[in-house]
């Protein structure tokens, strides 16, 4: 049984307005079980059960506590969930409690009351701010083994998820109209308007209900229901781009799906995002106990948590009146206001005044004292203040056990500013506020630093309307007007950025001012004295401002004090960046649905699935997956392979070829547009054959190769590497449109319209007879009528197919394509009919042996964007005689031809059976230090066919080195020897394929 | 709230047209074929019978008829465009169709697409490619109402962007815009 939550107030009228008593929730807190109720956020439940230490600090390791009640919390970061499912670094003000919910403090050890590392804050006057830019140089090897792990396991907050993360996620596209970003009352006004001028709306407020802020001042509005309205709560803006193209996470009650992520797009965007109040830098202010007066009147009117049994409000503006007034009104204790100004006019304060709540004017809260290492409040040290102030001489001591504290507010203007807008300085509430911005957006309410509820409310209404005319293309019409009625009369707020200590800034006398970062004024002053006199440098040296918080609370406060510091307006010194996401955004919502089996769309080839049922090895191939072999069981890899390509040799093989790209080309330019792409001709192809042409970018280096059939006169079909298929389509393209539009031809790829099998080896030709066999057929396979390097149409075993009589292996070979649907019958048919012939399915490891073993080369391994066809040995098929083709004139370029280069050669390593790896490198002396590189291997296989290791390597004037003897240095020290040779190993008259 | 239903239409055959729509002669030479008119205007389409006609780009279209009639109207279209600048391929097999069937059906393509479909621009009869799970992909809405959707994706990547459809539509992660739903 726990025993009920000490902090919660009695039903009571005007509290716990959001909590239902008649349902508790049971969660835990460090393994702590503890009591709340529907309604509750993790920090309300938290407070009520008197749970003020919540985390430690990022560097001191000091105690904290619960410091705002939204999005602008900076202390309460803690995770949530076990193991895989366990998420870190979420702000405690934003989880809304649930039964079982387990909670987790961070950034301590052994526990959240006895941490280690607050040792760091005794040691705190040796790593101010930019400590480890002036340590932890020397020695140099020490940063990386010693240093860096040590500070990183110091500093920091929570703890990665174990494991893959359970939940979905998922992503969504939408457009709108009008996007109103806060669902306050100016928000609820700027939608209401927008959607009665006839806009699609789309409103987005990241607490669980709408309203905002207004229950905490003069009360908010309501949202009519209308059917161009769409309203997200649970759902924050995370950031602006260009265009109005915004990204907003939406947080679902469970975990399938557990965020959404919005892609939107929207004409007009209305930022009603609110203030964020800031507090003031005085001695121990980071003390757990001390919060912004906005949400200690939030706790206590919302969720009947009382921050304390007596307490101080400390203020320079009359906003904070409120809070000390609502305590007085809950009977929550006694309350002292502190407030800096000497002479405050408000209607605020005279009400204060008389509910008889004392008032201290001209006052600063000094110092704030504590126990139990920090974790208590016991009093307050409160002085006479007045601006310029140095030091205070006398101090008088208030005790209390909390403080509420308020210097200002913010105009939350992070999404101004993510995407370039201009914010001005503000005297009248002492923050920057928007100005200019080039996209259309516009800001309302208290994020345009308009704080006055029917102002705010008018400014809302007001933009709605025009937004929703000028995104619907209408003239904007004035049917809303600012209200006449005079505001509340309210005090001026004057500017309290540093309250002064009587002790020193450190020793126990911090005055926070990036709470999460640990940025002290003493670490601001600091970084002005050594020079970094641009704010964008202090906020680097410092780190203030910096991380998931991006300076919500700071970022003002950090600039009085520079400019007190400095004697620069503020104004004058600028504002930081700020950056996207506005609060931490999980990874598993940028990644959406696109994880696990969804990770990457894999290209699967017709023949896939018999491939999987034969337990094949896959090898991807650009977003293909190929079949690498095909082990039997109880067979190694290596075997399968040495099987699979003694079967090609010997008997037949069987190959998937449908990856290769295949484009049609077709026009009565065709023939001459493809003399220009490739080095050698085809406008002398005859209608019937094929032909290997080989592609060229304008540098004159290979990107691309394969056969070309000419269908007719004018029409061709191009094969292109199985990777390259994409690119060479769009390179044919843009030729066509943009340099030689005057050419009639037209491209259409057709890769997924067909598959391709290889059958090769030397019963090829009895194989495809024996289909021919088993069905309509009218192709004749004879050498006569069907010779090497033609291909015919027609039917086989009743498929349609065309067949090229082409070779990649050296082999008697042809490839029948097919219509892909009947590609799997097709593979089946010739596994049945090759069946008396031995046929053996092979992969592609098999297919690259063979065709090293022929000297063939593959685009992507004996080339690397850099090399040309002379480099490789294939200078026979640059056309000495076409006027022009793409890469001609480079060719001809001195240092292209001159002698030094890389040349394509064979290699017979001493050992037959050693394999030298891919990649190593050839030296001209191996005991040279250090050695000069002259070549690298670029494939490299033992081949079954010779029994022996056989590779490929480019060598600096390789062809003139024949039977020259090279060193190959390996990893470890192992030196490989191997003597030149050529590159075609086997069959170099090609007889094998000429039958 | 209804259920979106999914399937394959696998009894489409597709043709895929390229040529000059501003040629004397070729959008006759196609219309006698067809026995209808080449839509021009961008992301729309044309439909008699049993045929429909999808734009594509200012010079390519592709044609869906029955599978079986694919093979032999691809022959008839490229005698036809004998003597024009045009090409005309059978790719029947190089595309799989998706229909999606019920209200929330353009919901679910786009947590997927780079595109609104419950925009008024996307009324019955339009035809967008567009980028469907990072595939390259096109969408015709077929019908408003009911609401049928054809999403049209490469052969190759069929199961992957089935997976990706029945993940998207599965009841727990519905979703609905702007009061979508009866």
């Amino acid at each position: 049984m726990t025993s009920p939550a000490p902090y919660r107030l009695p039903e009571a009228a005007g509290i716990g307005r959001l909590i239902d008593r008649g349902q508790p929730l049971a969660f835990t807190f460090d393994g702590r079980r503890l009591e709340g109720f529907a309604g509750d956020t993790l920090a309300s439940a938290l407070l009520a059960n008197g749970e003020r230490l919540v985390g430690r600090s990022f560097k001191y390791h000091r105690p904290r506590g619960i410091v705002g009640l939204g999005s602008e919390e900076m202390n309460a970061l803690v995770g949530i969930g076990r193991g895989p499912a366990h998420e870190p670094n979420l702000q405690a003000t934003g989880i809304e409690l649930h039964d079982g919910l387990a909670a987790v403090s961070q950034n301590r050890w052994p526990s959240l009351a006895f941490d280690i590392g607050q040792v760091n804050d005794l040691f705190s006057r040796f790593i101010p701010g930019g400590f480890y830019y002036k340590t932890f140089k020397w020695p140099k090897s020490f940063w990386h083994h010693l240093y860096e792990p040590l500070i990183r396991r110091a500093a920091g907050l929570g703890r990665a998820p174990t494991g893959r993360d359970p939940a979905a996620y998922e992503q969504i596209r939408v457009d709108c109209d009008v996007l109103v970003v806060g669902g306050g009352a100016s928000g609820l006004a700027a939608a209401e308007a927008a959607a009665l001028a006839g806009a699609r709306v789309m409103l987005a407020e990241a607490e669980p209900r709408l309203g905002g802020v207004g229950d905490l001042y003069d009360g908010s509005e309501d949202l009519p229901a209308l059917a161009n309205v769409m309203v997200l709560t649970r759902t924050t803006a995370m950031a602006h781009f260009h265009h109005n193209y915004l990204l907003l996470a939406e947080r679902l009650t469970g975990d399938n799906p557990r965020q959404r992520l919005w892609k939107l797009r929207a004409k007009e965007v209305i930022l009603a995002t609110g203030a964020i109040e800031r507090p003031i830098a005085f001695a121990n202010n980071d003390r757990p106990g001390v919060m912004l007066a906005e949400a200690v009147r939030g706790y206590l009117a919302r969720y009947a948590v009382a921050p304390g049994r007596r307490g101080v409000v400390f203020t320079n503006n009359d906003e904070a009146y409120r809070t000390a007034l609502l305590i007085k009104r809950a009977g929550a204790g006694d309350v002292t206001i502190i407030d800096g100004r000497a002479d405050p006019h408000g209607e605020l304060v005279d009400e204060a005044r008389r509910a008889g709540i004392p008032v201290m004017l001209g006052h600063a809260v000094s110092q704030v004292e504590t126990t139990l290492g920090g974790q208590a409040i016991e009093a307050v040290r409160v002085a006479a203040y007045r601006p310029g102030i140095s030091r205070p001489l006398r101090e008088q001591k208030l005790p209390c056990d909390y403080l509420a504290v308020s210097g200002g507010f913010n105009p939350a203007v992070h999404l101004w500013c993510h995407n370039g807008g201009k914010l001005r300085y503000d005297t009248r509430i002492h923050a920057f506020r928007p100005d200019r911005h080039h996209d259309r957006l516009w800001a309302v309410g208290a994020a345009n630093g308009t704080f006055d509820l029917q102002q705010a409310i008018a400014e809302g209404a007001i933009a709605g309307e025009q937004a929703a005319a000028r995104a619907l293309g209408r003239p904007a019409t004035a049917s809303i007007v600012m209200p006449k009625a005079k505001p509340r009369r309210q005090g001026a707020i004057e500017p309290l950025w540093l309250s002064p200590a009587s002790g020193h800034y450190h020793d126990g006398h911090k005055h926070f001012v990036d709470f999460q970062n640990d940025v002290t004024v003493a670490d601001l002053e600091l970084a002005q004295r050594e020079g970094y006199s641009s704010v964008e440098h202090t906020k680097r040296y410092t780190t203030w401002g910096m991380a998931s918080d991006q300076g919500k609370t700071s970022s003002i406060v950090g600039l009085g004090v520079l400019s007190e510091a400095t004697g620069r307006p503020i104004p004058e010194i600028g504002t930081t960046t700020f950056r996207p996401p506005f609060t931490p955004l999980t990874f598993g919502t940028i990644a959406g649905a696109l994880k696990g089996p969804l990770f990457l769309a894999v290209r699967r080839t017709p023949a896939h699935d018999w491939q999987v049922a034969q337990g094949a090895m896959w090898e991807p191939v650009g977003q293909w997956r190929r079949a690498y072999c095909y082990p039997k069981p109880g067979e190694t890899k290596e075997q399968a392979i040495a099987r699979e390509i003694l079967a090609v040799r010997r008997a037949v093989g069987l190959l998937d070829a449908s990856t290769l790209g295949k484009i049609e080309i077709k026009g009565k330019d065709a023939a001459a547009f493809l003399d220009r792409v490739y080095t050698n001709s085809f406008s002398t192809l005859k209608v019937g054959r094929c032909r290997y042409g080989l592609m060229l970018n304008e540098l004159g280096f290979i990107i691309d190769d394969g056969v070309t059939a000419r269908l007719a006169d004018d029409h061709f079909l191009m094969h292109t590497t199985s990777g390259g298929a994409d690119r060479v389509a769009a390179w044919l393209e843009e030729w066509l449109q943009t340099e030689w539009p005057e050419l009639q031809v037209l491209v259409t790829p057709v890769t997924e319209q067909w598959a391709q099998f290889a059958v090769a080896g030397p019963e090829a030709r009895a194989v495809l007879e024996a289909l021919a066999l088993t069905g309509d057929s009218d192709i004749d396979l004879k050498p006569d009528s069907f010779p090497f390097m033609a291909w015919r149409a027609g039917r086989i075993g009743g498929f349609r197919v065309r067949i090229f009589r082409i070779s990649f292996s050296g082999e008697l070979s042809f490839e029948i394509a097919v219509p892909a649907r009947d590609g799997m019958k097709l593979w089946q048919a010739l596994l049945d009919a090759g069946k008396p012939h031995g046929i053996t399915a092979y992969g592609t490891e098999a297919l690259h042996v063979l065709r090293a073993e022929k000297g063939y080369i593959v685009v992507g391994d004996e080339t690397d964007g850099t090399v040309t066809p002379r480099d490789v040995g294939l200078d026979g098929l640059v056309s000495k005689v076409k006027r022009d083709f793409i890469g001609k004139r480079s060719l001809d370029q001195a240092f292209l031809k001159a002698a030094g280069r890389k040349e394509l050669v064979g290699l017979m390593t001493e050992d037959k059976n050693e394999v030298l790896p891919d990649g190593a490198q050839a030296v001209s002396d191996a005991a040279a230090r250090p050695p000069t590189p002259i070549g690298h291997v670029t494939s490299s296989y033992l081949s079954p066919t010779l029994e022996r290791s056989i590779a490929m390597a480019l060598i600096e004037n390789g062809r003139s080195r024949m039977g020259e003897t090279l060193s190959f240095p390996l990893a470890g020290g192992k030196i490989v020897k191997a003597t030149i040779v050529s590159p075609l190993f086997y069959d170099p008259q090609g007889e094998r394929q000429n039958v | 709230m209804s259920e979106i239903v999914i399937e394959e239409v696998s009894d489409r055959g597709m043709i895929d047209l390229k040529g000059d729509p501003a040629a004397p002669g070729f959008r006759n030479g196609v219309a006698s074929v067809l026995g209808l008119d080449l839509p021009l205007e961008p992301r729309s389409s044309a439909a008699s019978g049993e045929t429909t006609v999808l734009w594509l780009s200012v010079d390519q279209w592709l044609i869906t008829v029955p599978y079986d009639q694919a093979g032999q109207l691809t022959a008839r279209l490229a005698a036809a465009l004998a003597e024009h600048h045009a090409l005309v391929v059978d790719l029947s097999d190089a595309r799989t169709i998706f229909r999606l069937r019920g209200l929330g059906a353009r919901e679910v393509v786009m947590k997927g697409a780079s595109a609104d479909l419950t925009h008024t621009d996307y009324r019955a009869g339009t035809v967008r490619r567009l980028s469907f799970a990072e595939l390259a992909a096109m969408v015709h809405v077929v019908s408003d109402t009911p609401e049928i959707l054809d999403l049209y994706v490469f052969r190759s990547v069929g199961h992957y962007v089935r997976e990706f459809l029945e993940t998207a539509a599965r009841p727990e992660a519905r979703v609905v815009l702007w009061g979508r739903s009866e």
